[in-house]
C-alpha cells in the first residue's frame, strides 16, 4: 500500500495533517484497486497483486501467466497409480508451494495457490491438495499450478506444469487393455459357450496382493466379482481386463452374470 | 459359510438370467478352505481321547432326560407363563411376518437393497440356532402361522397318525435347504413369495384339519427350533417346571419320534451339500453337466442326504445285529447326530450371520445397499471356530452315544457295542472336515 509522505520539517500541523491523511487513505484504500480485500474465493477478476510478471499471454483455458524466476517458481511433479475401483489415484509433489484453499480468490501470493487438472486438454477440476482422482479413460493428464488469483504460474513464458500419458484406456472402453502400471498375478479366463477354460479353480492370494483377470468371452456378458462387487462388461471375442487389489480375505467367486457360469474362486488369506 | 444369499449381490445386472446355484442365496463373501493337518488331527484326537476315557470313566449311564434340572425362580417361571408373553411374542412374530410380507410384496426385487431375503436366509434360518441354543424353542412361540391359526381355530380337530411323526417337518426342511442351496434365483420376490405361500398354505391346511399340534410335527422351522433348543441349558422338566441343565439332559430327553432321523439326516446332508457347492470340481461339474446345473445340484443335494443317512442306517444295523434286543437301533441313537449338526450349522453359518446378519438389519433400517461388516474374526481365527465347532459337535455326540449305549446295551457289550457308532462319527468328521478344507 502507498503511504503518503509526510513532511518531516513543520512537525506539530503537518505532522497532524499527516496523520490524518494517512488514517483516511488507510480506511478508503489507498485509491488503488482492492487485491486482498476480498473475502476468500468471491472474486470473480484476476487480482494483479505484485507478486512476479503478469504476462498477456494466457494459457488454453484462459488464464494469464504470471511470471516467476525459475529459482523463486513453484514446481510441480505427478505420480498416477491404478485405482481398484476404477480411474487412476493422482499424487502431485509440489516444491516451493502450498496449497492454499482458503485464500483462493485473493491476490497472487508466491509460493501459494492451487492446481488445475487437465484431462485431455480440458479443464476437469482443481486440486486444493496433493491427492485427487480421475476417472479411468483419461489419456493424457496435465497438472498446472495457479495462484490464489487464478493466474496461472510460469516460467520464461511457460506454465509450470507437470505431464503424465496413461495409454491404457480402463473401462467402460470396449476393448481395455492391461494397464501399464498393473503388477501382480494375471488370470486369462476363456468362455465359450458353458464351457470355461481353464476348468474352475482357485486362484490363493495374499492380502494386499493385486490380481488382474483377462476374461474373453464368445458372448456379450458381465464379468462379477463377488465380495469386491466388481463388474466388467464383456463383449464376444474382445479380452477384457480387471485389476483388483485384493485387500478382503475370504473365498470370492468370480463369475459372468448372463450365463450364471462360475470362473474362478479367488482365495485371498 | 455358504449359504443361500450369494445371488444377492445381482444389483446391476437388470436381468441376471439363469443363475447358477452356488452356495446360499445371501452373502458374496465365504469361509476359507481350512488347513487339512490341524483340522484332521485336532479332530481324531479329541475323537480318540473322548472314546477311551469315556469307556474307561464312564460305565453307567449319567443323563436323566427331562427329570433333571435345577428350577429357575417361580417369579421368572410366571412370567415366561404368563398370558400376556405369550401373546406380546405371538404379536411380535406376527408383526416381523407382515413387515416381511410387505418388504416382499413393495421393496425392490433386489437383494442388495430389499431385507427380506436376509431376514429370510440369514436372520430366521441361521438366527434361529442361537436363538434356540440360548432361549428354547422360540419358533414355537413367534410362528405367525400359529398366530393366524388361532383366529381360527378348527371346532374338532382329527388327531395326527402315530406313523407321521416330524416326517413332514423333515420333508420341508429339504424343500428349504434346497430353495437355500440350489433354487434358481432363490432371493427373487416372485421364488421367495411362491415358497412362503406354498408353506402358509400347506400349513395352515394342515392346522385346519388337525388342529395347532400340526405345527409340532410339519412346521420345518418349529421342529429345526425345537430339537435345537435340546441342546439349550434352558429346559422344561417332565413336570413343567422351567429348569436351568446340562445340554446333555435335554438331549437326552429328545423324543424319538418317526422322523427324527429323516430330519438329523436332512440338516447333516444340507450342511455338507452346501461344503461341496464351494468346491470348485463340483461346480465344474454343475457347468458342464449333460442334465443341467439345477437338477445336478438337486441330485447332488439328495446324494448327500442319502449319503449320510446309509452311514447312519448302516451303523444302526451293525448295532442291531449286535444286540438282538435293541428294537429300535434307528432312533435310539438318533439324538446323538444333533450335536454334530449343530456343529456343522456353526462351522457353515457362522461367518454368514455376523456379516449378513447386521446388513439385512441395517437394510431393514432403510440403509440402502448397505455395506456388510467385515467378521469379526481373522481367517485364522475363523478357521479355528469352525474346526472347533465340528469337533466339539463329534465330541458332544460321542458322549451322548456313550450314554445311551451303556443304558441299552449289558456292560460286557457297552464298550464294544459302540464301535459302529464310533466309526460313523469318524466318517462324518472325515467327510465334514474334507469338505470345509476341500
Amino acid at each position: 500500500m502507498r503511504r503518503p509522505r509526510a513532511g518531516v520539517t513543520r512537525p506539530p500541523l503537518v505532522a497532524a495533517l499527516a496523520a490524518v491523511l494517512a488514517a483516511v487513505v488507510l480506511l478508503t484504500g489507498c485509491g488503488g484497486r482492492a487485491t486482498t480485500h476480498h473475502k476468500p474465493g468471491t472474486s470473480h477478476e484476476e487480482a494483479t497483486g505484485g507478486t512476479g510478471t503478469l504476462l498477456t499471454a494466457r494459457d488454453e483455458s484462459g488464464h494469464r501467466l504470471r511470471e516467476l524466476p525459475a529459482a523463486e517458481a513453484p514446481a510441480v511433479r505427478v505420480e498416477t497409480r491404478p485405482d481398484t475401483e476404477g480411474g487412476w489415484n493422482v499424487h502431485l509433489t509440489v516444491e516451493r508451494f502450498r496449497f492454499t484453499p482458503d485464500s483462493t480468490g485473493g491476490a497472487a501470493l508466491p509460493g501459494r495457490g492451487h492446481a488445475r487438472l487437465l484431462i485431455d486438454g480440458r479443464e476437469a477440476g482443481r486440486l486444493y491438495s496433493p491427492w485427487g482422482h480421475i476417472p479411468a479413460g483419461t489419456r493424457t493428464l496435465i497438472v498446472r499450478l495457479h495462484a490464489d488469483d487464478h493466474t496461472t504460474w510460469a516460467v520464461a513464458g511457460a506454465p509450470v506444469q507437470a505431464t503424465v500419458r496413461l495409454d491404457g484406456a480402463a473401462p467402460p472402453s470396449p476393448a481395455p487393455t492391461p494397464r501399464p502400471t498393473a503388477t501382480g498375478r494375471t488370470v486369462d479366463i476363456t468362455v465359450s459357450g458353458s464351457t470355461v477354460q481353464p476348468p474352475p479353480s482357485r486362484v490363493e492370494l495374499h492380502q494386499g496382493e493385486r490380481l488382474t483377470l483377462r476374461v474373453t468371452s464368445d458372448r456379450a456378458d458381465t464379468l462379477h466379482v463377488h465380495g469386491y462387487d466388481r463388474e466388467l462388461p464383456l463383449s464376444p471375442g474382445t479380452p477384457a481386463t480387471l485389476t483388483l487389489t485384493a485387500d478382503r480375505t475370504g473365498l470370492f467367486e468370480v463369475e459372468t452374470h448372463e450365463s450364471g457360469l462360475l470362473l474362478t474362486q479367488l482365495v485371498v488369506r | 459359510m455358504t449359504g443361500p444369499l450369494t445371488r444377492l449381490a445381482h444389483a446391476l445386472a437388470p436381468d441376471p438370467g439363469p443363475g447358477l446355484p452356488l452356495a446360499h442365496g445371501v452373502g458374496s463373501r465365504h469361509d476359507l478352505p481350512l488347513s487339512p493337518f490341524y483340522a484332521y488331527a485336532g479332530a481324531f484326537a479329541a475323537l480318540l481321547v473322548s472314546f477311551l476315557a469315556l469307556g474307561l470313566l464312564w460305565s453307567s449311564s449319567r443323563f436323566r432326560g427331562d427329570l433333571s434340572g435345577r428350577p429357575l425362580p417361580l417369579a421368572l417361571q410366571r412370567v415366561a407363563d404368563a398370558p400376556a408373553t405369550r401373546t406380546a411374542l405371538r404379536l411380535l412374530g406376527a408383526v416381523a411376518a407382515l413387515v416381511l410380507l410387505l418388504h416382499l410384496l413393495l421393496g425392490p426385487d433386489d437383494p442388495d437393497r430389499n431385507p427380506a431375503p436376509g431376514a429370510l436366509y440369514v436372520l430366521l434360518w441361521v438366527g434361529l440356532v442361537p436363538a434356540s441354543l440360548l432361549l428354547g424353542p422360540v419358533w414355537r412361540l413367534l410362528n405367525p402361522l400359529r398366530a393366524v391359526h388361532s383366529l381360527h381355530p378348527p371346532p374338532n380337530p382329527r388327531p395326527l397318525p402315530a406313523a407321521l411323526g416330524i416326517r413332514p417337518a423333515a420333508l420341508g426342511l429339504l424343500l428349504f435347504t434346497w430353495l437355500e442351496l440350489v433354487a434358481p434365483d432363490n432371493t427373487s420376490s416372485a421364488t421367495l413369495l411362491t415358497a412362503l405361500a406354498l408353506h402358509t398354505g400347506v400349513q395352515l391346511i394342515g392346522a385346519a384339519r388337525h388342529g395347532d399340534r400340526w405345527f409340532a410335527h410339519a412346521d420345518p422351522f418349529e421342529v429345526y427350533s425345537s430339537l435345537l433348543a435340546r441342546l439349550s441349558p434352558l429346559g422344561r422338566r417332565a413336570d413343567g417346571r422351567l429348569v436351568l441343565r446340562s445340554p446333555f439332559h435335554g438331549l437326552d430327553a429328545t423324543p424319538q419320534t418317526p422322523g427324527l432321523v429323516a430330519t438329523v439326516c436332512v440338516l447333516l446332508g444340507s450342511t455338507a451339500y452346501d461344503g461341496l457347492s464351494d468346491n470348485p470340481r463340483w461346480i465344474t461339474t454343475l457347468q458342464t453337466s449333460p442334465l443341467g446345473p439345477v437338477p445336478t445340484a438337486t441330485l447332488g443335494l439328495l446324494a448327500a442326504v442319502a449319503l449320510v443317512a446309509a452311514g447312519y442306517g448302516l451303523c444302526a444295523g451293525a448295532l442291531r445285529l449286535m444286540n438282538r434286543t435293541l428294537t429300535t437301533p434307528l432312533t435310539s441313537f438318533a439324538h446323538s447326530l444333533l450335536p454334530i449338526a449343530l456343529g456343522y450349522l456353526v462351522a457353515h453359518y457362522f461367518s454368514l450371520f455376523v456379516t449378513e446378519g447386521p446388513r439385512t438389519v441395517m437394510m431393514a433400517g432403510g440403509t440402502d445397499n448397505a455395506l456388510a461388516p467385515a467378521p469379526f474374526l481373522g481367517p485364522g481365527g475363523l478357521a479355528t471356530l469352525q474346526v472347533a465347532a465340528i469337533v466339539t459337535g463329534h465330541v458332544l455326540g460321542v458322549v451322548a452315544a456313550h450314554d445311551r449305549s451303556v443304558r441299552l446295551f449289558p456292560p460286557d457289550r457297552a464298550i464294544a457295542g459302540q464301535l459302529p457308532l464310533f466309526a460313523l462319527m469318524i466318517a462324518y468328521t472325515l467327510g465334514g472336515i474334507g469338505l470345509l478344507i476341500a
